[in-house]
């Protein structure tokens, strides 16, 4: 490519670049618009130009509430959530990548299947069982309904970065003198972090955005995604602390990724582990 | 160091065989090959001697233990993968300590550096230890693989196809280290193989393999001039042998008259070769030929015709394939001056000297007629 430069490949790389910049507008501009809804006033929200008084003032009103509460509800529920897939993720991908055994496929899509069942579907019976369970309204019921969003999620990516590994290279290992233990933990988790990283960042951003369960299967242990609807009124719409709430909200999902940007891109890029 | 025995190894993946009833000896310092086609079992009796794979039945020792309730890690095993099977995530210099590295092994780190070392400068790669696995060529990924066997000083190896994936040049090149190289080693080596030039050239021994059996098991000259079956005749050899249909005229003590491949020959034979015709229960004997011993003549005093039905030269030989009069072909491989119009009428002679001879109904062995079985 770049020894070739004739005017027309330069022309095809300036509208390669060009098409990307329109494209990373394009994917970056509802977070400026949240961004700066959250700093108008509520009276200018409806200017369409874009001159206003900026102002702290949702902030401030978001943070001296109890949202900050709801966030690391959020938080606790979304993460554990993640770490219980984790744990129970990856031993069955690693299954459903190496061993033969009967209805292994049926096992595997209805693992699949969880994640395309609508969740309004599902809700109404779950809502009585964890009625009658008495896990309404407990972290541990959220945490445990999240794993119809993760798990699926994780178990399917790592199952592939999984099957990408040659069995040989395990054969190799224990002949070289590991227990199947070490072997796992020393050639095989490395040879899957990219992918463990990028499903568990996708697992925890589906979990942390999620609105149907928490809304319908806890009361007092609110997330923050239910929460922000209290700025909605039937009389007004706090736009100003629905944009702030939702900005605060974004922000850890915007930190992970971009702390764990170099794992993500290859995680995402299967085949990553082809010798 | 250590000798192998196999009895009675059976291994079936569902209803697929893999290997069954193999009993194989191996002795101290021996460098067997077992040879066979893709999907003979040659693997899995590899993973079942080092413990990758369990098996149905039979059981393993090796020296004077038996391994089979062992481990992988605890059998002192080596292995060389036909994919190599390098952690991809190491350096050169990292796959290859990584054995010595082992809570088993667990060596100083002085002694770590010093083998590896030693053993990168033998197999030539001493200068690309710090290189990360996915910069190497194939040939140097083999290397790295070998290497890594090498350094555990091993009871056993065991070689799964390590050439196949080497372009030709280089293969016949690693075939030479090899052979240098288990000299200096003296380790029990069981090399897999499905190329036969390699079986016979590395091997003390050969073990022919097919469809999860062992067909036979010899010297290099002893599977290739005395196979035990056809289907191991079959097997060495490019081109292929001929085999033939010969139906027996008539038999005086010193010749024998056939009808095959659509004509009456007669040929000499000895009284060996006459014991061993009466044995067959009927009046048809399987003739064996490899086509390098077919002389293809011009003047008049060949006993067999034919038609030249494809010629390929291959440089110093060429592979001659001609139609004979009962439309079945022969192969043969002349002297790569010699040129050959196809379709052109020509005449051929069987050699009398170098004939197997088979029982057409069991596909075994009989006698073949310069050497006598016994012989080495």
């Amino acid at each position: 490519m770049t020894q070739s430069r004739s005017p027309l490949a330069k022309i095809g790389k300036g509208l390669q670049i060009l098409l990307l910049l329109a494209y990373a507008v394009f994917a970056l501009f509802p977070l400026l618009w949240m961004f700066i809804m959250s700093i108008k006033p509520d009276s200018q929200m409806l200017t369409t130009t874009f001159i206003f008084t900026p102002t702290l003032e949702n902030y401030a009103t978001v943070l001296h509430s109890d949202y900050m509460q709801f966030f690391f509800n959020n938080l606790i529920v979304s993460v554990a959530a993640v770490l219980v897939s984790l744990v129970v993720g990856v031993p069955a991908a690693y299954a459903l990548a190496r061993f033969q055994f009967k209805g292994k496929e049926d096992i595997a899509f209805t693992i699949l299947s969880f994640r395309f069942a609508p969740e309004i579907l599902v809700i109404l019976p779950l809502y009585l069982i964890y009625q009658r369970l008495g896990l309404y309204d407990t972290y541990f019921g959220l945490i445990w309904v999240y794993q119809l969003i993760t798990l699926p999620l994780l178990i399917w990516i790592l199952r592939g970065f999984f099957e990408d590994i040659s069995p040989d290279i395990e054969a190799a290992a224990q002949l070289d003198g590991y227990t199947w233990w070490q072997v796992f933990l020393r050639v095989l988790l490395p040879l899957v972090k990219p992918g463990l990283v990028a499903a568990g960042l996708l697992c925890f951003i589906f979990a942390w955005n999620s609105f149907t369960f928490p809304l319908l299967l806890s009361n007092n242990v609110q997330t923050s995604t239910v929460i922000a609807l209290r700025y909605l009124a039937s009389d007004t719409v706090h736009y100003g602390q629905v944009a702030a709430a939702a900005a605060i909200s974004a922000l850890p999902e915007v930190i992970l990724a971009l702390l764990i940007q170099k794992h993500l891109v290859r995680g995402l890029s299967f085949g990553a582990v082809k010798g | 160091m250590a000798s192998i025995h196999l009895s009675g190894l059976t291994k079936f993946y569902g209803k697929r065989r893999g290997v069954e009833d193999v009993s194989l000896q191996v002795g101290d310092q021996e460098f067997l090959t077992v040879f066979g086609p893709a999907g003979a079992g040659k693997t899995t009796t590899l993973n079942l001697i080092a413990g990758i794979v369990t098996p149905d039945r039979g059981s393993i020792r090796i020296g004077e233990k038996t391994v089979d309730p062992l481990e992988p890690a605890d059998r002192n095993v080596a292995m060389v993968f036909e994919s190599y099977a390098l952690y991809p995530q190491f350096t050169v210099y990292q796959n290859m300590a990584f054995p010595l590295r082992s809570p088993k092994h667990c060596l100083p780190a002085a002694e770590v550096e010093q083998r590896v070392r030693h053993f990168a400068t033998m197999l030539k790669i001493d200068h690309l230890l710090e290189r990360q696995i996915q910069a190497l060529s194939n040939g140097q990924r083999q290397r790295t693989a070998l290497g890594r066997a090498l350094v555990r000083r091993p009871d056993v190896f065991l070689m799964d196809e390590p050439l196949s994936h080497l372009d030709a040049k280089l293969r016949h090149s690693m075939r030479a280290e090899l052979k240098e190289m288990r000299g200096q080693l003296g380790t029990t080596t069981i090399y897999v193989t499905h190329d036969y030039l390699e079986a016979m050239s590395l091997g003390d021994r050969v073990a022919v393999i097919n469809q999860g059996r062992i067909l036979q098991v010899g010297t290099p000259e002893e599977v290739y001039f005395q196979p035990t079956t056809v289907e191991v005749a079959k097997l060495f050899g490019d081109p292929e042998i001929n085999l033939i249909e010969a139906k027996i005229r008539s038999r005086q003590s010193t010749s024998v008259r056939v009808q095959a491949l659509g004509e009456d020959w007669s040929f000499p034979i000895t009284p060996e070769i006459g014991s061993a015709l009466d044995k067959l229960t009927g009046e048809n004997v399987q003739l064996g030929f490899r086509p390098a011993d077919v002389t293809v003549g011009v003047n008049g005093n060949s006993s067999l015709h034919g038609v030249v039905y494809s010629f390929e030269p291959l440089g110093t030989k060429s592979v001659l394939t001609i139609d004979s009069v009962a439309g079945q072909r022969v192969r043969a491989l002349v002297d790569g001056h010699r040129t050959f119009q196809v379709d052109r009428r020509i005449e051929f002679s069987v050699p009398s000297a170098s004939l197997i001879f088979f029982d057409p109904e069991s596909t075994r062995y009989l006698i073949r007629s310069t050497r006598t079985e016994g012989e080495d």
